[in-house]
């Protein structure tokens, strides 16, 4: 048969490509089961796209290669030096001959590509003192920020300091600073972040974030409002529209200032620490004692001297009152120009929750709940961010999909919990005060909220998505405590037997087992962290705890855990591909069309991230594996809707495959097989940030296939589509088969959409 | 201290003088006190005017019953020697010994009217003491119609502080309203008044006086609110506050309009430098403190009433006091934040309108303004006189017939 001579072609075209991509180490994820899986997909040329967990390359960086560090730019506080810079990875221009050889051999027709333009890189933020000036020198002299790739860089610069240390700058490191005005790079920083990063804003109420999706379309007019020193307010009407009408010189400086004096604090960080063990009470006055609730009048009333106060108390105090002033007059200022959205950044506020309650709980306070105070996670970084996109060569604008944000980082501490006594309620103005209910707070969050910025030139959003503003990877909110902590617990339990893979699959040296021991101390690191503030990261879905232990063993240099087992299955697989395809292919349709199904739903027993699966390998070899779940697929598929969807699928199918080989009589040459990448980092796929070179293959597709878990269980369950939908997946978890389907381990998903 | 000015006054005004309604304003930091008196006497620099004032007074007595002649005293003890204030009220008898005159009604004896949020917290203590009952009078309204009594009755009341000049505003008494009133004590209340008795606090603020002293107090071990604002008259903000300048490199920074003497960040420099509290001079942070509590009460009160759309915004509550560099710092922040547009008012008796507010809930007074004059040499020279301290306002009183109640 003709078509069956096609598919040699193709399966030898692809173990060439797994061969080498082994070879080069890279990630070979891709090919995993993929006879089984792409036998249905074969015959003709029109799309059928297997969306399956291929990983970007592009995304895939190897630390110690070495970073070309282009651009950089600061954001000098009187006391606060943010530092923001980008690096590019040197790997990313193999990427694109690769790309280009194998855009050759599958011949992609592309004609709505973007071209792929920029540098893909890293966009880092790091922050000092401003007294600890030279540390700065030294991180940027040791990473050799300042060397541009013309050799005389010149470093944008903002905020005051920017005068202050230029002569230091050209001084130690012979590099002239170029003074960027400061209210245009807050402005056009937070511009920034409000459109490029997802999850940037959120309300903060009683210890709890909540992440506000804003409209692009809908962001203008906004107050912003930068707590640093003093603070400013500006209204924002658009990009570089802007005006500055308002402030307060009752900000940042005034709270380190005063503390400073107060409490002998010999930092802001630790004075903010401090505070988290206060008890304004026994500073302030409050309501109890006179209505009318004042601060500081205590300390009227009572014959007592500083010493005779606790430093936590009046850092509290003190904190307390400068927040709430600030929520005030912002408040009163955007009630004055008409403005419903006030965004607070600035380093004063550094994710310190209480912080944060206290503006949030002036503004509904005198608002009357009208309007709501909004936090950004970048908060320290909008005067810098602004300084780095003010380099016009860069051409970031239009970028703003493109930005990834990974929070492992290796060499970042994760502390353990600060607990923290809840503050009560105190006399405010004669009104009640915030309390703060989360049960642990740490002084300076920022350090872990805010991640590198990753920025994939080729990211876009997957075409063929129903309603692309109101998809939702993630199936499983993590936002129930209940589903949170069970998912924390089976990933908990998981380390183990993954660092065992991940070192196996490195050769089992001693190298590899210090790494595989510090991927299991940071990752567990990172879901305590995530345990006792679910929000530090942005919202959490399961998909972002899954790629973020794939980060995580990235950044310890384990590129694939399982590398060493799937070459070991795609061989197998492939050995028997031909025969399998042979046996397809002279089938009835309809025959074919249920074995089809059959066999991607029971190639999808073999995940090793499921635990259950995972003594089941140990009896046998994939093969014989997949012929003894072959039998288990015999029995009716459970649940109902998925028997009728799957039923109304094969009709479908059939239909396409027909329709597709009559088309094929007519385009004999195009192309019958590609395989893409899909620009995601982990086994589940966010189809709003998809490799453009998935999205342009994609565009003209009549079916699209979800098989796995992770794709079509984890994320993308209750996603629409524009074309016809089929999500496969045998179901590995108990508690998943309960909640989703009503069903039990191992049952198995067959859900057919058809297009909306 | 207190008890020294006390002495002053029973010196000045001989014990003859009948005294009568006594009305407390009891703060947080703060009691103010102000009372009627009667004078058998007459005083000593009245005129011609003042005296034809009385005969038209005395010819309305017959229609509304007693018309007396007397004074207002006003006197402030602090809270915490709340003692001296109880045996003040005792020693001149004030708790009951004025009702038993000149036909007042006999009912009210042994009831003080009062206000503050010690009115509550003391009530006790007068009944154990003293045998009185504190009769409450809500504050929010004590401070309007004391506000009111003044703007209305008193001329020269309100005036602006520019420059370190007085200016006295004449205050057309049927433009009066609505205004914003901004009572500084320990706290603030802002109040947007539409006319008698109608008013409704809009905003208020808890960085206020209490902040002042309180901070003031940590920080440079001042003895007393009078110390420190004594204190912050000789200080100087640029040591520890952190100026436009100081950012900019000496510059301005034109684009958003902020000179280079601007405050960007109250004890802003205090984070730079590597000083303990023991090196700054307590002038200096009591001057810095003073310009960050009154620049922040003057642009809360402005943005307030740019809100309702308020012409007119009066400052009154201890924290002013008359200080020239509070009034001076709140007259900036209105005029910086306003452009310009807007001006800062003050009240001479800025610091009693509370108690005064308590005494007229005694409904002594009608149609005050043509009832009431300052006494004597005060009125002839307001740049000197102040009432913000103790003092004495001589006015008539319209005693009510006792049917009323």
């Amino acid at each position: 048969m003709e078509g069956t001579n096609h598919l040699w072609e193709m399966v030898a075209i692809l173990k060439e490509d797994i061969k080498k991509r082994v070879e080069k180490r890279e990630e070979s994820r891709w090919c995993d089961r993929l006879g089984l899986q792409f036998s249905g997909q074969l015959h003709g040329h029109c799309l059928i796209l297997v969306v399956q967990q291929f990983k970007g390359i592009l995304k895939r960086e190897i630390p110690q290669f070495c970073c070309l560090i282009n651009l950089m730019i600061y954001h000098i506080w009187h006391w606060i030096l943010e530092l923001v810079y980008f690096s590019r990875h040197e790997d990313s221009l193999c990427n694109d001959k690769r790309k280009k050889s194998s855009e050759k051999r599958f011949g992609v027709i592309n004609g709505h590509r973007r071209s792929f333009p920029v540098l893909g890189g890293r966009l880092h933020f790091v922050k000092f003192e401003t007294t600890k000036i030279n540390e700065c020198l030294d991180f940027i002299h040791s990473k050799q920020l300042h060397r541009g790739d013309d050799n005389n860089a010149v470093i944008k610069a903002t905020g005051g300091g920017a005068y202050k240390f230029a002569d230091l700058f050209k001084e130690r490191l012979g590099v002239s600073i170029e003074k960027e005005d400061e209210m245009d790079c807050l402005v056009a920083g937070a511009n920034f972040l409000l459109k490029a990063i997802r999850h940037e804003a959120f309300t903060h109420k009683e210890g709890h974030k909540e992440f506000v999706q804003i409209d692009h379309n809908e962001l203008y007019p906004y107050l912003l409002v930068n707590i640093g020193s003093g603070v400013s307010m500006m209204k924002v009407d658009g990009d570089g529209k802007f005006e500055r009408v308002s402030g307060t010189n009752v900000g940042g400086g005034t709270y380190w200032g005063l503390g400073k004096l107060l409490t002998k604090c010999k930092s802001f960080d630790e004075l903010l620490e401090v505070s988290q063990r206060g008890d304004n009470r026994a500073v302030d006055m409050l309501v109890g004692d006179i209505y009318g609730g004042l601060d500081y009048s205590k300390a009227i009333s009572e014959n007592k001297e500083i010493e005779d106060y606790r430093p936590e108390d009046i850092s509290l105090s003190l904190l307390r009152m400068i927040s709430y002033n600030i929520g005030q007059i912002s408040y009163l200022t955007a009630l004055q120009l008409g403005i419903k959205r006030i965004f607070f950044g600035g380093f004063f506020i550094r994710g310190h929750a209480y912080t944060m309650d206290t503006i949030s709980f002036a503004i509904q306070f005198w608002s009357k709940g009208g309007a709501q105070a909004m936090f950004l996670r970048h908060e320290g970084f909008l005067g810098a961010l602004g300084a780095f996109m003010s380099y016009e060569k860069h051409g970031l604008d239009d970028l703003m999909i493109s930005w990834m944000e990974k929070f492992v980082q290796k060499g970042t501490q994760i502390t353990d919990p600060v607990p923290m006594a809840s503050p009560r309620t105190t006399g405010l103005g004669g009104f009640e005060a915030p309390s703060s209910k989360g049960d642990t707070l740490r002084s300076d969050e920022s350090n872990l909220n805010v991640g590198v910025l990753h920025l994939v030139p080729s990211l876009e959003v997957f075409p063929l998505l129903a309603n692309p503003k109101s998809y939702e990877p993630n199936t499983i909110d993590l936002a129930d405590p209940n589903e949170l902590e069970y998912w924390f617990t089976v990933l908990s339990e998981h380390i183990p037997d993954l660092v065992d893979k991940a070192v196996a699959s490195e050769g089992g040296t001693d190298d590899a087992r210090r790494r595989g021991d510090a991927f299991a101390r940071a990752f567990s690191a990172h879901l305590a962290r995530l345990m006792e503030e679910p929000a530090a990261y942005g919202k959490l879905g399961l998909a972002n705890l899954l790629e973020l232990r794939e980060e995580c063993l990235r950044e310890f240099n384990f590129f694939d855990a399982y590398s060493t087992i799937k070459q070991r299955e795609n061989e197998a697989s492939l050995a028997v591909l031909p025969d399998l395809l042979m046996e397809l292919d002279s089938m009835s349709e309809e025959t074919r069309l249920v074995t089809l199904i059959e066999g991607v739903l029971a190639a999808n027993i073999f995940d090793w991230g499921s635990r259950a699966c995972v003594d089941l390998y140990h009896k046998g070899t994939i093969i014989e594996i997949y012929r003894m779940s072959r039998k288990k697929m015999q029995r009716p598929w459970r649940h109902c809707d998925i028997l009728r969807g799957a039923a109304e699928a094969g009709g479908l199918l059939v239909d396409a495959m027909i329709n597709i080989q009559e088309g094929s009589k007519q385009k004999p040459s195009s192309t019958r097989l590609m395989v893409v990448e899909n620009g995601c980092g982990s086994p589940c796929i966010d189809l709003r940030q998809v490799s453009s070179e998935l999205a342009a293959a994609a565009k003209d597709a009549d079916l699209v296939v979800l098989e796995g878990m992770g794709r079509a269980l984890h994320t993308n369950y209750d996603a629409r589509f524009k074309c016809d939908t089929l999500k496969l997946a045998m179901v590995k978890n108990q508690r998943l088969a309960e909640k989703l389907i009503r069903g039990n381990i191992y049952d198995c998903v067959c859900r057919y959409e058809p297009a909306r | 201290m207190e008890g020294d000015r006390i002495e002053e006054v029973r010196l000045v005004h001989s014990p003859v003088d009948e005294i009568s309604h006594l009305a407390l304003d009891i703060g947080g930091s703060l009691i103010k006190m102000v009372y009627f008196s009667t004078s058998r006497e007459q005083p000593i620099d009245k005129t011609q005017i003042n005296a034809s004032r009385d005969s038209h007074a005395v010819s309305r007595s017959s229609k509304d019953g007693h018309l007396l002649n007397g004074r207002l005293y006003f006197l402030k003890f602090e809270t915490s020697k709340i003692n001296e204030c109880l045996d003040f009220i005792s020693s001149k008898q004030l708790h009951y010994r004025g009702l038993q005159h000149c036909g007042f009604p006999a009912s009210d004896k042994n009831i003080i009217k009062a206000t503050g949020g010690g009115a509550f917290k003391f009530a006790d203590l007068f009944k154990e003491k003293l045998g009185i009952s504190l009769d409450k009078v809500e504050e929010m309204s004590s401070l309007v119609s004391g506000a009111n009594f003044l703007l209305k009755a008193v001329p020269s009341e309100a005036f602006t502080y520019v420059n370190g000049q007085r200016n006295y505003v004449q205050i057309d008494h049927n433009d009066l309203y609505p205004y914003l009133l901004v009572n500084i004590g320990s706290g603030v209340s802002m109040i947007k008044v539409d006319g008698d008795g109608k008013y409704e606090r809009v905003s208020g603020t808890s960085v206020g006086g209490g902040t002042f002293w309180g901070l003031g107090k940590l920080l440079t071990k001042c003895k007393s609110f009078d110390d420190l604002l004594e204190m912050s008259h000789q200080g100087n903000n640029r040591v520890i506050d952190m100026l436009v300048g100081d950012i900019y490199g000496g510059m301005d920074y034109l684009k958003i309009g902020l000179s280079s003497t601007a405050i960007a960040s109250s004890f802003g420099k205090a984070v730079s430098e590597n000083r303990e509290l023991e090196e700054y001079r307590p002038e200096d942070v009591a001057r810095s403190l003073l310009r960050m509590i009154s620049n922040n009460i003057g642009q809360i009160a402005y943005l307030n009433a740019l809100r309702f759309g308020l012409k007119k915004i009066f400052f009154g509550g201890f924290f002013i006091r008359g200080h020239a560099y509070t009034m001076d710092t709140i007259s900036v922040a209105v005029d910086f934040w306003s452009k310009g547009e807007a001006k800062a008012m003050f009240l001479r008796h800025e610091g009693f309108l509370g108690a005064l507010g308590a005494f007229m809930n005694y409904q002594l007074v009608e149609e005050f303004p043509d009832t009431i004059h300052l006494a004597g040499e005060k009125n002839r020279n307001p740049l000197v006189g102040d009432l913000n301290d103790n003092g004495v306002i001589e006015c008539c009183v319209q005693a009510r017939p006792a049917v009323e109640d």
